[in-house]
């Protein structure tokens, strides 16, 4: 996957047709007698899964997308190939500029760390340099609000303090594409507020954001386009009122079926 | 080999910090703290002097400093790789989610071993004065066997790390492989002991020609000869080159298997 070299200027990330296929591993010893031949054969079986089948889209410089679909639908593999943890199966794949993703905040604190040591270890692998976290430091502090918590390791944090410092962090690294998967789900109202308020910041300043989640209200207020994924495939592209007619639709089938 | 450095220098800083956290994490908490990492090796090595000098009665003048001179350097290459088989699948989670060069988890992974193996030298020049052993010249001439050893270590701990992603059994066979490897490593006794129609079979083993640099030159105060520090160092580039290379190839279905 490159990751630079756009189409054309304006365009930030494009997919051609894209496959990702996962190996499943399948265990499923029923009885005593086959566990143990597994244990002796010691294969387990695999089958192959499409997670994405074919999909093809361009977003471009200054779009806030919504990705919307079904648990398990796609969503998240999507913004894993366009954060580059993922090389596609197949197909083209086309991102140009600094990404940084909201996936699951605060993957990559460690727990005995504080919350000071872990802002410079997660800034890092994030992709800023020392330098570039000592001068935002006191933005981060500031926006997550911990108080004399930051000097605390981090396993002592409640699952929203530790949400609010993720995102500090990773907002921070001022990218050109910000992936937001689910976050807005912790947090309480007023830091919930803050979030979105530091999203519509993004957007004003012309950077692209692709958001996934499941609150249809909070799509509504901040995207003007949205993508329906449904079982790999890309179903609806379009505007967001549209497609959220058609996701409708597939949540009604799914509770008639 | 570019590629690597290139790899190493872009995520320099990312390298350091988490080495640092490793040392950090390993000894918060614990009242000595950073001491343990003098305190190790010399109590690994009134241990292994306890039993090898006092009770088996090896014939070896100020045996604790024979002993300690190849300890050292072995203590950094079997850490290193225990710790690096890990390094990518406990890092799993986090790779699963953020883009991160894979390489910068094996290559902490030595150098926060590095660090302790510095830190180690303290007891070993402590012995030295304790014991009025001489400081012999040769010591300068330790930084080629050093860097064959930190070459060799690398290479291996990339093609551990990588290997124990898709076969856990690896982190298994690593304790019991680097069991047998210090006892076929000249450690705790030197080559000499060893009958000579074996010996071509213990100059098979890449570790002999780096530890016994480390031996001549603070022990004996004398040089290898210049076949055995070009077998050191050829050792060392080859193990790097085919450790990365391996490591290379698989990198991008890591993610897939963690």
């Amino acid at each position: 996957m490159s990751k630079v070299g756009a189409i054309s200027d304006s365009e930030r990330i494009c997919f051609q047709s894209v496959v990702q296929r996962f190996r499943l591993i399948q265990e499923r010893p029923d009885t005593l007698r086959e566990a143990f031949a597994h244990l002796f054969r010691n294969r387990v079986s695999y089958h192959d899964f499409e997670a994405l089948k074919r999909v093809s889209f361009v977003i471009r410089q200054g779009e806030t997308v919504a990705i919307i679909g079904r648990n398990g639908s796609g969503k998240s593999t999507i913004l894993k190939i366009i954060a580059g943890v993922y090389r596609p199966t197949s197909g083209r794949v086309k991102v140009s500029g600094k990404v940084s993703a909201l996936i699951e905040l605060g993957a990559g604190f460690h727990p005995d760390l504080t919350g000071r040591e872990n802002i410079i270890l997660n800034g890092l692998l994030l992709g800023l340099s020392r330098q570039e976290i000592r001068s935002r430091e006191q933005q981060i502090l500031d926006f997550a609000e911990l108080g004399e918590f930051i000097d605390s390791p981090v396993k002592q944090y409640s699952s929203g303090m530790y949400a609010r410092l993720g995102f500090a962090v990773a907002t921070e690294v001022d990218p050109d594409i910000l992936l937001i998967d689910e976050i807005l789900a912790v947090g309480d109202a007023p830091f919930q507020e803050k979030c979105l308020a530091r999203i519509d910041d993004f957007r004003q300043r012309g950077k692209t954001i692709i958001y996934v989640s499941h609150s249809v209200p909070s799509v509504r207020r901040l995207c003007e386009r949205a993508l329906l994924i449904h079982d790999g495939v890309l179903c609806a592209d379009g505007s967001t009122e549209q497609v959220l007619a058609a996701y409708e639709d597939v949540l009604h089938q799914a509770v008639n079926a | 080999m570019l590629q690597l450095a290139q790899e190493v220098w872009k995520n320099r800083e990312l390298i350091w910090a988490l080495a640092v956290k490793e040392l950090r994490v390993r000894y918060k908490r614990s009242a000595l703290g950073f001491l343990w990492a003098l305190l190790n090796p010399l109590l690994m090595m009134v241990i292994l002097t306890m039993v090898f000098s006092t009770l088996m009665r090896v014939p070896v003048h100020n045996y604790p400093i024979f002993l300690i001179s190849t300890l050292l350097p072995w203590t950094f290459f079997s850490q290193s790789l225990a710790y690096s088989a890990e390094s990518i699948v406990s890092n799993g989670e986090l790779l699963k989610k953020v883009y991160v060069a894979k390489s910068v988890f094996p290559i902490a992974a030595v150098v926060s071993n590095l660090i302790n193996f510095f830190l180690s030298m303290i007891p070993l020049v402590l012995l030295l004065v304790v014991f009025r052993f001489p400081f012999y010249w040769t010591w300068f001439y330790l930084l080629i066997p050093l860097v064959s050893l930190i070459l060799f270590t690398m290479g291996c701990c990339f093609f551990f790390s990588m290997v124990n992603v898709f076969f856990r059994d690896m982190s298994h066979i690593l304790q019991v492989l680097l069991q047998a490897w210090f006892y076929f490593c000249p450690i705790i006794y030197s080559l000499d002991f060893v009958p000579a129609r074996y010996r071509t079979l213990f100059r098979l083993n890449p570790l002999v020609y780096p530890l016994n640099g480390f031996r001549l030159a603070i022990y004996y105060g004398l040089l290898p000869t210049s076949q055995s520090m070009v077998l050191s160092l050829g050792c060392g580039i080859v193990a790097l080159v085919v450790g990365y290379k391996l490591f290379q190839r698989s990198q991008d279905t890591l993610v897939f298997y963690v």
